[in-house]
């Protein structure tokens, strides 16, 4: 029988580990770097002062939404690969409303989140709907939609959507009310990194102790059993793909209100497909997914200022998050096709 | 005189351009997927081959040593995947998608480390206008070559019944896993020279993001076309057919970004559209565990 | 010969000959090592300890063929050894391979039809062919009647004695005793992974071989207490299909406080029926439950908040999320009713009534015997206050001792005024329980008997589907 949702630890842990730093030295000596500079400058830039230290967790808070997101999906038994999609879309939402509609704080930041949250959520939830209508496999449905969001937040944000104040392809400066408060000065962490962990552990609990909870794992676990328990599995995976969508729709509103103040097209470097990784080696558990999304946030950070410092391109560090993608894709199989 | 059979002409050669490497991708799915694995990591590959096969053409000055060191690249990280796939027994699409990401770093790492610049390469050595005709006549020769080794061959008949049932398979003397990995590796292969085709075919350099995609509208031809050679050759044109169509349209006045979505929403229609009618090789998908 | 799997010794010191021209059979109940040592004689899998000779080919006909559906008949007996003409297979002598094989050994196939198309009496002809295509002097039978109507079961072992008089050895793993005594040479009987009696089949009696099998005597059932069955379930025209089972026209009652059962062979149509009930799938017809008229577009949850509960045929699938613990798996199909602090409650109140080892509610079901989750998947649907039971395979692949238990589950049930509608293979097992029986055969229902009525030869003959 296979340990699927076991956690299989040391194991991995241990392969995650000699990925990044074996992986990490070979394409640093390839670079001419000595793996020892490298590494320092990485974990250095990761925190070496204060300010290095928000920033890395702001780089953190960025993953840790589309993987909560993606945790959800999986553990409703879909692959939900389109999380970078719904990201943009909720960052251009609000964005774009944040910058059109002038409000006092206590009104804009609720709205410019909610916003990203619904863009995000009914964008997760159109492959959901094909899912469960049409029977139509998600993980293509996903690739398409996220190709299909870049184009069409680019379209909106260039053509009948412009805002005036913007560059090109971005929406206005938010006013100070619709930008998210600072969490440490003069630092681009704010209130969304413990918005973020309080979500986690409300997931959590909802997974956990609600029949809402109960009835997505089991759909996701056992879809023919949870058929018979009388669990809806159309609407159950619709509902999971849209919260799915919405958790990655509030990050890119959080990075948005929070970090850049305005939408651009390029405000992701890839969160949504990083976030699977992270969802992965946190073993789909939102605690353990915290603590992911910090490992791959140091990895985040530090590879910036290791790409600065040391002049080590800082594509090893998505290079190992894919290799890290593959040596833990087992920790997910399609309970459904189990066979014993 | 030319006038709207020039224009027609024009249209049917430049869908063919842009179905070419579609249709290898499509051709690597199905012969990956009709032995019962699940190559997501297509666009990864095409990326491997643009990629390598770029750097070993301005290395050794040969675009031939480019295109065939981009087979080369393709059949290696179809490999790795394989391996994952049949003897680690992961799970398929999420293997699939790491070796995407993976691929995509590791060239845009690789331009850094060649040309010093991000972005794009140099210009290198391109197989011209004789190379690029040939690798569209042999994707249509590979479409019907595959149809044939499918239907015809003893190894047809085994990948087909490893993707069907392959403890059935086991039972009567075939090596399931051994099979399977084959079939991923050959299907890498071809899926790279659509690589191949973009970097050094159509132009002469590699740039990121050049396969945009790609990789994943050939998985939707493989559905299309029911897991069949010729079926996703067929679809393949179709998807093509929407890219060409862009530059007519662009002139007509539509927003660049519609068109350029246009071949990504078809791919969505045609799945909504087909998703319940069409059935795959039963076990795709399915890891394959020894008892 | 040893072979463990996991923490079970399957096959503990196990010795075996057979002997050309002979029909051997072995038996035991569920779980007991058969299947495990035909797979090692088979080679198919390694034994820990132990050698293995044989004297040329051997071949192996699976319990659940290992058939390829997409594929035709000659694409099946074939596979890895067809006819080639040099580079492609040479179809024309594949096909005449298959005709002069069938004709050869009396199993006439057509070879270019898909494997999917075929009933199972003739898939198990392709399985056969398979193996007879390599010229074994050991043939090994998994079961090989489970899915074969009685009258078809007479001519499977025609077949099989003119192979044994060609000078094959043969050896059918079975647990069904009158086939053994009627058709085998020798027997040899397992329990817990050891042989435990050796016969020659004309020494010995069926009650002899089942008190071995079992260690002991067979508990005997509930009792069965008079009562008159009030009105409950109605049928009319019920008409409905489930992937391949088609069900037409169905007509019959099921009262509360009794027992129907439904015999029939696998693939008649069963599935349907059990999954229609369950409101799984739709159906034409009227179907009136306890006075009211269900609807045909309704959804499980709503059978289930009507009273009807389900049994299904194949536990690991469609009834168990295998990782889960006992207690979440309890709360299975009530998780809207049940508060979640009760959860552990209610997995107490299963464990205890229906003996459930280990007596654990965090105990993971994955990790559990055949026979426990099955009585955990009964226990559910018995203890959540059930009207109509729809029971398909109650008993299937668990040990005597649990399905005897599950029969008096079921029969205490009914004396309490549950409807059991009991839909199984064995013969034995409807004929044990049941109040009135329906044969089933191609999706209709050909015959009603009540309890004094029943007639082995005559529902035998329907079941096959001779008037």
């Amino acid at each position: 029988m296979n340990a699927l949702w076991r956690v299989r630890g040391l194991r991995d842990l241990l392969v995650v580990i000699v990925l990044v730093f074996g992986v990490g030295s070979i394409a640093m000596l390839l670079a001419h770097v000595s793996p020892i500079d490298g590494f320092s400058a990485l974990f250095d830039g990761a925190f070496g002062t204060w300010e290095e230290i928000a920033e890395t967790l702001v780089q953190t808070t960025n993953l840790l939404f589309p993987a909560l997101g993606i945790a959800v999906a999986f553990r409703a038994g879909m692959f939900n690969i389109g999380a970078e999609g719904q990201l943009i879309l909720g960052g251009f939402a609000a964005g774009w409303l944040g910058a059109q509609v002038p409000a006092p704080a206590w009104i804009a930041i609720p709205m410019v989140l909610i916003a990203g949250a619904l863009a995000g959520g009914v964008w997760g939830a159109i492959p959901g709907f094909l899912r469960a209508r049409f029977g139509a496999n998600e993980v293509i449905a996903t690739l398409m939609l996220n190709v299909i969001a870049v184009l069409l937040a680019t379209y909106l944000v260039t053509g009948p959507l412009i805002q005036a104040g913007g560059g090109a392809q971005e929406t206005a400066l938010l006013p100070k009310a619709a930008q998210l408060g600072d969490l440490v000065p003069d630092s681009r962490l704010t209130w969304a990194f413990p918005l973020a962990l309080v979500l986690a552990f409300a997931l959590r609990w909802v997974l956990q102790r609600t029949v809402f909870g109960y009835e997505l794992r089991a759909a996701g676990e056992a879809p023919e059993a949870a058929k018979r328990a009388g669990i809806d599995l159309g609407r159950t995976a619709l509902v999971a793909m849209a919260i799915s969508g919405a958790l990655a729709g509030l990050g890119g509103a959080t990075i948005v209100t929070g970090v850049l103040h305005r939408f651009n097209v390029g405000l992701s470097p890839g969160y949504g497909f990083i976030g699977i990784a992270v969802a992965l080696v946190g073993n789909l558990d939102p605690l353990w997914i915290c603590v992911a999304a910090l490992g791959f946030g140091i990895l985040q950070s530090g590879g910036i200022a290791m790409q600065a410092e040391a002049e080590v391109p800082k594509q090893v560090v998505s290079l190992v998050t894919g290799l890290v993608i593959i040596a833990l894709a087992g920790r997910r199989v399609v309970a459904s096709r189990r066979t014993t | 005189m030319n006038g709207w059979i020039g224009a027609l002409l024009a249209l049917a050669a430049l869908t063919l351009i842009k179905a070419t490497p579609l249709i290898y991708a499509a051709l690597g799915g199905v012969l990956s997927e009709r032995s019962g694995v699940v190559n997501i990591g297509l666009e990864g590959i095409l990326i491997a081959g643009a990629f390598t096969a770029v750097i070993v053409s301005g290395a050794t000055g040969s675009p031939v040593l480019g295109a065939l060191a981009g087979v080369v690249a393709g059949a290696l990280l179809a490999a790795l995947l394989a391996y994952a796939a049949t003897r680690l027994a992961v799970d398929q699409i999420v293997a699939g998608t790491g070796l995407n990401i993976a691929a995509l770093a590791a060239a845009a790492f690789g331009l850094v480390l060649v040309y010093h610049q991000p972005g794009a390469s140099h210009e290198v050595p391109a197989l011209g206008q004789t190379g690029e005709d040939a690798l569209i006549v042999l994707a249509l020769v590979a479409a019907v070559g595959l149809h044939l080794a499918l239907t015809r061959t003893p190894w047809g008949l085994r990948v087909r019944a490893c993707g069907e049932d392959p403890s059935a398979a086991e039972s009567a003397g075939i090596d399931a896993l051994r099979t399977r990995f084959l079939a991923v590796v050959i299907g890498g292969a071809i899926a790279a020279l659509g690589g191949v085709f973009l970097s050094l075919g159509e132009l002469d350099l590699y740039s990121d993001g050049m396969t945009a995609g790609r990789g994943f509208i050939a998985l939707a031809a493989v559905i299309f076309g029911r897991w069949t050679p010729l079926g996703a050759t067929g679809a393949a044109i179709f998807f093509g057919f929407f890219a060409a169509l862009q530059f007519s349209l662009q002139r007509a006045g539509v927003p660049s970004e519609v068109m350029q979505a246009l071949p990504y929403v078809a791919a969505l229609v045609a799945l909504a559209g087909f998703a319940g009618r069409v059935r795959a090789p039963a076990s795709d998908g399915v890891p394959y565990i020894r008892p | 010969m040893r072979r463990r799997f996991g923490a079970v010794q399957a096959v503990d010191g196990v010795d075996l000959e057979l002997l050309p021209g002979e029909i051997h059979a072995l038996v035991g109940e569920n779980g007991a090592g058969k299947s495990t040592l035909a797979a090692i004689a088979y080679g198919a899998v390694r034994p820990d300890e132990g050698t293995i000779e044989a004297n040329g080919v051997v071949g192996l006909v699976h319990q659940h063929f290992k058939l390829i559906d997409r594929l035709r008949v000659w694409e099946n007996v074939l596979l890895n050894r067809e006819p080639r003409k040099g580079w492609t297979i040479d179809v024309p002598a594949a096909r005449e391979r298959v005709r002069s094989l069938g004709t050869r050994y009396g199993l006439d196939v057509d070879p270019d039809v898909l494997v999917e198309t075929l009933p199972v009496g003739v898939k198990q002809r392709v399985e056969l062919l398979r193996e007879l295509d390599r010229e074994p002097t050991v043939l090994l039978l998994d079961e090989p009647t489970a899915a074969l109507a009685p009258s078809e079961i007479a001519s499977f072992f025609t077949t099989i004695q003119d192979l044994a008089a060609r000078g094959t050895a043969i050896m059918v793993v079975t647990h069904k005793l009158a086939e053994v005594i009627a058709y085998s040479q020798r027997v040899t009987v397992m329990r817990h992974g050891r042989v435990v009696a050796r016969h020659q089949t004309a020494e010995t009696t069926a009650a002899e071989i089942a008190r071995e099998m079992v260690g002991g005597e067979v508990p005997p059932l509930a009792e069965r207490e008079m009562r008159a069955p009030q009105p409950l379930l109605d049928a009319r025209g019920l008409t409905a299909h489930s992937g391949t089972s088609v069900l037409h026209e169905a007509t019959f009652t099921v009262g509360a406080g009794e027992i129907v059962g439904i015999a029939g062979v696998e693939g008649n149509g069963q599935s349907a029926l059990a999954d229609a009930l369950a409101g799984i799938i739709p159906f034409g017809g009227t179907l009136l439950f306890a006075g009211t008229a269900l609807r045909g577009d309704d959804s499980p949850a709503a059978r289930i908040k009507a009273g009807v509960r389900v049994i299904p045929q194949d536990r690991l699938r469609e009834a168990l999320v295998l990782d889960w613990s006992v207690r979440d798996n309890a709360a299975l199909g009530r998780q809207r009713t049940l508060p979640l602090a009760r959860f552990d409650a209610a997995a107490r109140e299963i464990i205890e009534r229906f003996d459930v080892r280990p007596p654990n509610p965090g105990a993971i079901v994955g990790a559990l015997s055949g026979g426990n989750q099955q009585k955990i998947v009964v226990g559910r649907a018995l203890l959540g206050a059930p009207r109509l039971l729809v029971a398909y395979q109650p008993t299937r692949g668990i040990d005597i001792g649990a399905a005897a238990l599950v029969q008096s589950r079921l029969i205490e049930a009914r004396n309490a005024g549950v409807g059991v509608l009991l839909i199984s293979f064995e013969l034995d097992e409807i004929f044990a329980c049941a109040d009135r029986v329906l044969v089933i055969s191609d999706g209709r229902f050909v015959g009603t008997f009540a309890h004094d009525e029943i007639d082995r030869g005559r529902i035998g003959a329907l079941m096959a589907g001779h008037a």
